[in-house]
């Protein structure tokens, strides 16, 4: 009884405020939009808009409104929608950027409810995706998938991992892996040989040892982490025994052990002053005193552009190259860690079709070769895409750093799982507590097994 | 005579010492961040030997950031949007406190405890709620939604209360006595007296407005329509290690701000003592 | 209004009459206070109904009063019901769901509370804004007024005082906290190299500001810092209000500086404290960006030293999605500041009353 007075309550609550504002939706672009009604639907629905068909140039055009982040720094959003609509008459593209702090927020806050203004979205992250599946925002691509005869084998496994009841609902247009970044003018001067593509973690914590000098004026640091949980703990799951989503951590241990041994010695910067400082990884490694790296493959294409525009010193750091991730002993090396970036259809676009296509096509071959053009590397990593990087201007010339791009096994930072929001927040928040000394690796680990345990027992 | 001459003397110059202490506690922050905007990357971080002039004062970093991002937009629409919250907010909050504080009414207390408790709300708590609910009304994405969300806060409501409260019943009395409508006293005798407590609330309604992040994040999302922290916020995500590029802005942002609370201080010198007003 | 016609009109004020009468014996017998109040206010009521009656108008005085009072409110309460005050009731509500913003809402009694009981991170968020609060809410409220009351004298230089300690609150946060991370920086910050150089504090043992147990004693020191040009302002216009001639009455019956001040400064501004005090205990309570920006690095993640309630709110509602224990959390954080807000309240009644 008292429920369903509550509820009756809420209802009118929230009817009051539908019924003011019902009917004008006042965008700019909504001649054929007729949101507000739409209901929240797991299937393609048909639209009234024009085919998708791009023959079919007499029809009225479709707009596509694509969320996506960073417009201004990063070139590869505008290569895209500058090439498809060249390739496809009658479609408008239509960016809006989110910023890149708080981006799948921003967009989860959008999509929630119905009425949302976009067709195409950029997912950045799994626990994001996660979100927005269990949010029903983003639509299932399986019947897409199967009618359009999508190989999804070119993705090399990626598309498995983010399986949800075993539904497919983005498909990736980026995929980044982690390698070792080294600056070689730092190797040179210590007389050190460059790392290998195959390394252990003793080695590379004997390397980076060897090259660090703690004289103040002329500090090197042998080994940069960048404050992300991923940076360090995740070394611990390179050995495809262990995943983030286990509830069971002590296999962290020994990194965590490395590192904070090697930030005692004063091999890399403390975790707590790049937290004060907010330093960027790549002003850490453009800055010249940083002997290695490890980051995402993202950041070759942010090298290369800044080179070339000056923004970062050649004579500090133009002297890059890179090597595969060192691997734990009796693991395969090419292992490494791998972020998908993906694109999905949004349940309340009414031209689902249509953005279908669009997503398909930017994950497909023709998407690949734009983004590899921008020296960024998409989802499909065929040899052509790897020679089209390695050639480009401005990537180390060497040949290990052309090997360090074949990858052995990828394990994706963070699978798909129903709880990964909830689990990535335990993690991040201890791994912050290991890091900045708060609590021990044993303490930190524990609380870790336990708050998970508590997230998997739900 | 004489030692309580001395003593008087004594206790100026310890509220000077006092007083400059706090100035300069105060100030240095901004100094270091107005010595950071003429900085290069590498300047702002040397901190042995520590200079605030730098050698080559990198003044493009002020020319650079009109160009690198929309910011003359940002800071158009940063003051359109201040201006009219601003205004909206003290005509509406200074004649519902005229109410609260000088009539009798039924249900004053209940009404004036939804203000109280509302302001008790984190705005985190019925964000998404809200903006379900503004969207329906068609205010994504438009300089509106934010008016709508800031124009009536309970805040302004209950600070102009307490400031009318504070002036004596008396006065609103013989106006009534001698026929004056409740408007006219509001117009004639309420709203001239209360200038003090209106700057005040001018001052905190547009440094609210002026740096208010999240809404604008949460509801404006073109281009076109961003603010300035908006502008801010993104400049510090795309160029993270450009401190120089981010303390120009920085600075600039605040430049409006302190105009407006230069303007208006005289206004607390002033104060409600100057008006005859003795209880 | 039901229609009446005269003879049962005359009865019904009759009878109002007489409990009217009956009311008034018993207030003059009534003792204690808070009961006398009551009854002297439904003798009002009472009042008021006769009268209606006796005129026979739609309209009574009181309801003619009602309506210029309301319209004054009118403009700004509309809307502010609509846009917050209707939200607000929905979050209410939610703290009783499960709902993540699309899927229907699910009824979920007491299950979120009873979650809270068990959850780490809530109770090191609860007991992190109740320590920071504590540590800011009396802080803020005397350097406010010490200041406050101070350029209220006359010096030299007020104006130029006085829009320097206003300085920290217009500035906006992402700029600030930037400044006082690198001030006070764990191995380059001047703060620490001062504490090396001068006190001889040994490189190893040199605070961590923002980190551990002395992150909540920093964000008590910025907030200190921040707000109190703030609250000054306020308190000045308090102080504004005070007339002078109490202050010469107080002279003339030889009160010291102090006594001044306990006798006519501090009973004056009660009202301004009141509204200082809540005002400090709620945004105290609503801190969230402070803790962010001066703990939060880089990625803005907190860990169980530097979260706060409403960083925690804000985690669970936008990247758990889970609302209706986020209103629960918030719920939490709404009883204790009404708590607090209620018992200044009472305070600030009594004081007027006495």
């Amino acid at each position: 009884m008292k429920k369903k007075f509550l509820s009756v309550l809420l209802a009118t609550a929230m009817l009051g405020t539908l019924l003011t504002g019902c009917g004008d939706d006042g965008t700019k672009n909504d001649g054929e939009k007729d949101t507000g009604t739409t209901p929240v639907a797991s299937t393609p629905k048909p639209t009234d808009s024009a085919p998708s068909e791009e023959s079919n140039a007499g029809a009225e055009p479709v707009t596509l409104r694509w969320a996506i982040w960073d417009q201004e720094t990063t070139a590869y959003w505008k290569d895209i929608k500058e090439a498809y609509e060249a390739s496809h008459e009658g479609v408008i593209i239509e960016m809006v950027d989110l910023g890149s702090t708080d981006y799948m927020t921003v967009l989860a806050t959008e999509l929630s409810g119905d009425g949302s203004e976009f067709d195409v979205v950029t997912i950045k992250d799994v626990p994001g995706y996660a979100t927005l599946v269990q949010k029903n925002a983003i639509i299932p691509l399986d019947d897409y998938i199967s009618a359009d005869g999508v190989d999804l084998s070119k993705y090399a496994g990626a598309t498995d991992q983010v399986l949800v009841d075993g539904k497919l609902y983005e498909l990736p247009f980026r995929n980044d892996f982690w390698v070792l970044f080294y600056n070689k003018d730092l190797f040179d001067a210590a007389g050190v040989l460059y790392p290998t593509n195959d390394m252990t973690f003793e080695e590379y914590d004997a390397l980076a040892r060897q090259l660090t000098d703690t004289t103040f004026g002329s500090q090197v640091y042998g080994a940069h982490y960048h404050t992300w949980r991923s940076a360090v703990q995740l070394f611990g799951v390179l050995d495809g025994e262990h995943t983030i989503l286990d509830g069971e951590y002590s296999a962290f241990k020994p990194y965590y052990e490395m590192v904070l041994g090697q930030e005692a010695d004063g091999v890399c910067r403390t975790y707590a002053d790049l937290k004060t400082e907010g330093l960027h990884y790549s002003a850490a490694f453009s800055g010249g005193d940083v002997a290695m790296l490890n980051m995402g493959s993202w950041f070759i294409a942010t090298m290369i552009t800044n080179l070339q525009t000056g923004e970062y010193d050649s004579g500090l750091c133009g002297n890059w190259g890179i090597v595969k991730y060192p691997h734990a002993e009796g693991v395969e090396a090419g292992s490494t860690l791998g972020t998908i970036t993906g694109l999905a259809v949004t349940s309340a676009s009414d031209a689902p079709d249509a953005a279908w296509e669009f997503v398909k096509w930017v994950s497909g071959e023709e998407g690949a070769a734009v983004m590899a053009s921008s020296g960024n590397f998409p989802a499909i990593m065929t040899d052509e895409v790897k020679d089209l990087i390695t050639a480009l201007d401005g990537f180390p010339t060497d040949e290990a750093s052309r090997e360090a791009l074949s990858v052995s096994n990828l394990y994706l930072e963070v699978p798909y799982a129903p709880n990964v929001s909830e689990i990535n927040s335990v993690l991040d928040s201890y791994h912050g507590s290991i890091m900045s000394g708060e609590m021990s690796i044993d303490d930190g680990i524990e609380a870790m097994n336990t708050e998970v345990g508590k997230i998997l027992a739900q | 005579m004489k030692s309580a001459h001395k003593k008087a003397v004594l206790g100026k110059v310890i509220v000077y010492i006092i007083l400059i202490l706090i100035a300069v506690v105060m100030i240095i922050p901004f100094l270091w961040m107005l010595s950071a905007s003429i900085k290069s990357d590498r300047e702002v971080f040397q901190m042995n030997p520590f200079v605030w002039i730098p050698e080559n004062p990198k003044i493009s970093n002020y020319k650079d950031i009109w160009t690198k991002i929309p910011f003359l937009k940002f800071v158009g629409n940063t003051v359109y949007l201040t201006i009219v919250v601003t205004f909206l907010q003290l005509l509406t909050s200074s004649f519902a406190a005229y109410s609260f504080a000088k009539l009798h009414f039924r249900h004053k207390n209940g009404l004036f405890l939804a203000y109280i408790a509302t302001i008790a709300m984190p705005w985190q708590v019925y964000m998404v709620p809200q903006f379900i609910m503004m969207r329906k009304m068609g205010l994504n994405d438009k300089l509106l939604a934010i008016i709508c969300l800031q124009a009536f806060s309970a805040f302004g409501v209950f600070m102009m209360k307490q400031f009318y409260e504070g002036i004596p019943d008396d006065l609103c009395e013989a106006a009534r006595i001698d026929g004056m409508s409740e408007y006219r006293i509001y117009a004639k005798i309420m709203l001239p007296l209360s200038k003090p407590a209106l700057s005040t609330l001018t001052i905190f309604t547009f440094v609210t407005t002026w740096n208010d992040y999240l809404g604008p994040l949460i509801y404006l999302k073109t281009q076109e329509k961003k603010t300035i922290q908006l502008g801010l916020k993104m400049f510090i995500s795309q160029y993270s290690s450009d401190y120089g590029l981010i303390m120009a802005g920085s600075v600039l942002s605040l430049v409006p701000v302190l105009i407006v609370f230069l303007c208006l201080q005289k206004y607390f010198v002033e104060g409600v003592a100057a008006t005859g007003l003795k209880g | 209004m039901p229609k009446m016609d005269d003879a049962q009109k005359a009865a019904k004020i009759n009878s109002l009459q007489e409990e009217l009468t009956a009311l008034i014996g018993a207030v003059r017998t009534e003792t204690d206070s808070k009961k006398k109040r009551r009854l002297i206010a439904k003798i009002g009521e009472y009042n008021r109904q006769i009268d209606t009656m006796k005129s026979g108008k739609f309209l009574s005085r009181e309801t003619k009063r009602d309506l210029v009072a309301y319209s004054f409110i009118a403009p700004n309460f509309i809307g502010f019901c609509v846009f917050t005050l209707i939200p607000i009731i929905f979050a209410f509500a939610l703290a009783f769901m499960k709902w993540d913003g699309s899927n229907p809402i699910k009824w979920a009694e007491f299950g979120n509370f009873t979650r809270l009981t068990n959850d780490i991170f809530f109770r090191a968020a609860l007991k992190n804004t109740v320590i920071y609060c504590i540590g800011t809410v009396p802080l803020t409220m005397i350097a406010s007024l010490a200041l406050a009351i101070i350029l209220n004298q006359k010096v030299i230089g007020r104006g130029i005082f006085r829009t320097l300690s206003f300085f920290p609150y217009v500035a906006s946060l992402v700029a600030i906290t930037a400044v006082w991370k690198m001030l006070f920086h764990p191995s380059k910050g001047p703060v620490n190299s001062i504490l090396f150089n001068l006190f001889k504090v040994p490189q190893k043992s040199l605070p961590q500001w923002f980190t551990g147990g002395l992150v909540l004693l920093s964000m008590i020191l910025f907030s200190v810092w921040k707000y109190m040009g703030y609250y000054m302002v306020i308190y000045l216009a308090g102080l504004q209000g005070i007339s002078g001639e109490l202050y010469e009455a107080a002279s003339l019956d030889g009160a010291n500086t102090w006594q001044k001040f306990r006798y006519v400064t501090w009973p004056q501004l009660s009202s301004t404290t009141f509204f200082v005090v809540v005002m400090l205990t709620i945004n105290c309570f609503k801190v969230y960006d402070i803790a962010i920006m001066l703990a939060g690095g880089g990625s803005g993640e907190l860990t169980t030293s530097a979260t706060v309630l409403v960083y925690y709110i804000y985690q669970k509602a936008f990247i758990d999605w889970d609302l209706g224990y986020s209103s629960a959390v918030a719920m939490v954080l709404f009883i204790m500041v009404l708590a607090v807000t209620i018992i200044q309240f009472r305070g600030q009644a009594k004081r007027e009353r006495a």
